[in-house]
């Protein structure tokens, strides 16, 4: 639903009643949600009930069944003893909503979608100045679906072999991240038109208007090789930045000193003070030390699945290239921070 | 400024006639002579108002609005309960979006962003429709005219084609052709621009603050 909108019917939420379902309809003009629930219907109908108000007040009843019945003006809620009577809005107000196209959809396995996304999310603007860069580039291959976003920092690219036959489509990640949470994670159609993308399961389906503009021409810079690398186990190299973090907060770089046996993590922050920690690894190439802002280290770290992460690079002044050291399915390309 | 909070009823007489009960209202009769009575809700609209110029007559606890055209405003107090007077001085209008402004001071800063030679004439360059963001000249003498957003969409370049069409009549000036400036620029109003022959420009706001030299981008 809209927030921050001219539109006060977009407050509101579209609540249908037929055949045993209940369909309930959000939108903010740019993404549209539509969720199924299976209720017992007593009379077939329709109105439009204050979005937060209802679901704050549905929060607020004791756990049990819910009643919702409404009259032209009011939408009656009921459970377990407590009672809201809240004026509905007007239905013929809310935006006729089309069914859409589905005929050229993907299917996919939602669950590996939705975890597709959420990797290559955290590389994605919220810079609404910039909406190229809030997006996520949905890139067809002859057998595979590509998934690339970055904010100029960072870019970070997950491959979903076995998916083909859709289009190229830039997709606001602001949608993108309701997928799990609103039409759920089971099989998925994706359909990606000229104007619209569409998400649908089971559970519901998730429509919001493409980006139209140009996505970044990324692939050169995706290095062929880097002459380093260090393989550190994840878990332990996260640790170690989170606790470099908390002398770096935000803007101080944390500094990684690779060498033969490991690396060693540094914060100095002069007013402050430093921290300093060695981490046992793999390491093969030349010493050097690179720096990264703490938060897109983790959030590339934390984006890879494999157990043990390889950092590769070539000079402290070039994109290091992070993923798992047995898949590299997912790629997170991080810009150093010069010393 | 005059305000005053009170128990009120108002009567309306001219293209139709309207009344307020009484009830708690708050009455503005601001320094230009516009009276207005507002209700405890909504964030704009008054119950009731009337435009300058207008003339106010008080009479005891009855106040008379009275405009030109002969419509009249008669508001009647009961309790008042609040009520104060102040000089407000001019206002300074509008601010634009900071980061929007921000852009405008760094490029006014450096106006070579937009080609060599280019020198700026000032800012908020005054048109009778609204000042242009910035007045330039370029390395070949031709005047400049920019307009800066922070996302260029098409009212934008409407925007300046229009302070083109006033500045262009000024024979000191023209041809001025213009530039528009923005973070990022949608397509159709860059193939608007081009159509008009302005020139688009996108401009890196963290590049310009330079606050992140530091920070790498990738591109």
């Amino acid at each position: 639903m809209g927030t921050r909108t001219p539109l006060p019917i977009l407050q509101g939420l579209l609540c249908e009643v037929a055949g045993g379902k209940l369909t309930v309809t959000g939108t903010d003009n740019e993404i549209t949600v539509r969720t199924y629930l299976d209720v017992e219907v007593t009379e077939e109908g329709k109105t439009v009930i204050p979005a937060k108000l209802a679901a704050d007040a549905v929060r607020k009843l004791p756990s049990g069944a819910v009643t919702i019945s409404s009259s032209d003006t009011e939408v009656e809620i009921t459970g377990n003893g407590p009672r809201f009577n809240l004026r509905a809005m007007a239905v013929d107000d809310y935006p006729q909503i089309a069914e859409p196209d589905t005929s050229q959809a993907v299917e996919v396995e939602g669950g590996m979608l939705t975890q597709a996304l959420a990797q290559v999310g955290v590389a994605a603007s919220t810079d609404d100045a910039r909406p190229t860069l809030t997006g996520v580039m949905f890139e067809a291959e002859d057998d595979l679906l590509r998934l690339v976003a970055t904010d100029a920092y960072r870019l970070a690219v997950k491959e979903l072999p076995g998916v083909a036959g859709g289009t190229s489509k830039l997709v606001p990640y602001r949608a993108l991240r309701e997928l799990a949470r609103t039409v759920g994670t089971g099989k998925m159609k994706v359909a990606l038109g000229d104007r619209e993308a569409s998400f649908v399961t089971d559970d519901g389906r998730l429509t919001v208007r493409v980006i139209d503009s140009e996505f970044p021409k990324y692939r050169q810079l995706l290095p062929e090789s880097h002459s380093n690398r260090l393989v550190v186990d994840k878990d332990s190299l996260l640790e170690a930045v989170g606790r470099a973090a908390l002398v770096a907060e935000d803007h101080i770089p944390v500094r990684l000193a690779m060498q033969s046996g490991g690396v060693e993590l540094s914060v100095i922050r002069q007013e402050v003070g430093e921290a300093t920690e060695l981490l046992e690894g793999d390491y093969s190439g030349e010493d050097m030390t690179i720096a990264f802002n703490t938060r897109y280290l983790t959030d590339g770290v934390s984006a890879v699945a494999d157990d043990k992460v390889v950092i590769e690079t070539s000079s402290p002044l070039e994109p290091s290239l992070l993923h798992g050291a047995e898949n590299e399915d997912f790629r997170y390309l991080l810009m150093p921070v010069r010393l | 400024m005059r305000i005053r909070v009170a128990e009120c009823t108002v009567r309306y007489e001219g293209r139709l006639n309207a009344f307020l009960p009484m009830a708690t209202r708050l009455v503005m009769v601001k320094a230009d002579g516009c009276v207005a009575v507002h209700a405890d809700g909504g964030a704009y609209k008054p119950l009731n108002w009337m435009n300058a110029p207008n003339t106010l007559t008080e009479d005891d606890d009855m106040w008379t609005v009275l405009n030109p055209k002969g419509e009249k405003l008669i508001i009647e107090f009961g309790e008042i309960h609040f009520e104060t007077d102040l000089e407000m001085g001019e206002d300074p209008g509008l601010q634009k979006d900071g980061v929007e402004l921000e852009l405008q001071r760094l490029l006014a800063e450096r106006p070579e962003t937009f080609g060599v030679g280019m020198a700026l004439i000032r800012r908020e360059y005054p048109t009778p429709i609204g000042p242009v963001d910035l007045l330039c000249r370029d390395g070949d003498g031709t005047t400049v005219a920019i307009e800066i957003k922070r996302r260029g969409e098409i009212d934008g370049v409407e925007q300046l084609s229009r302070y083109l069409e006033f500045l262009n009549r000024d024979t000191r000036l023209a041809p001025v052709r213009g530039i528009f400036a923005a973070q990022e620029i949608k397509p159709q109003a860059k193939l608007l621009a081009a159509d008009r022959g302005i020139t688009t420009v996108e401009v890196d706001y963290d590049d310009l603050r330079g606050s992140d030299s530091e920070v790498m981008k990738l591109f």
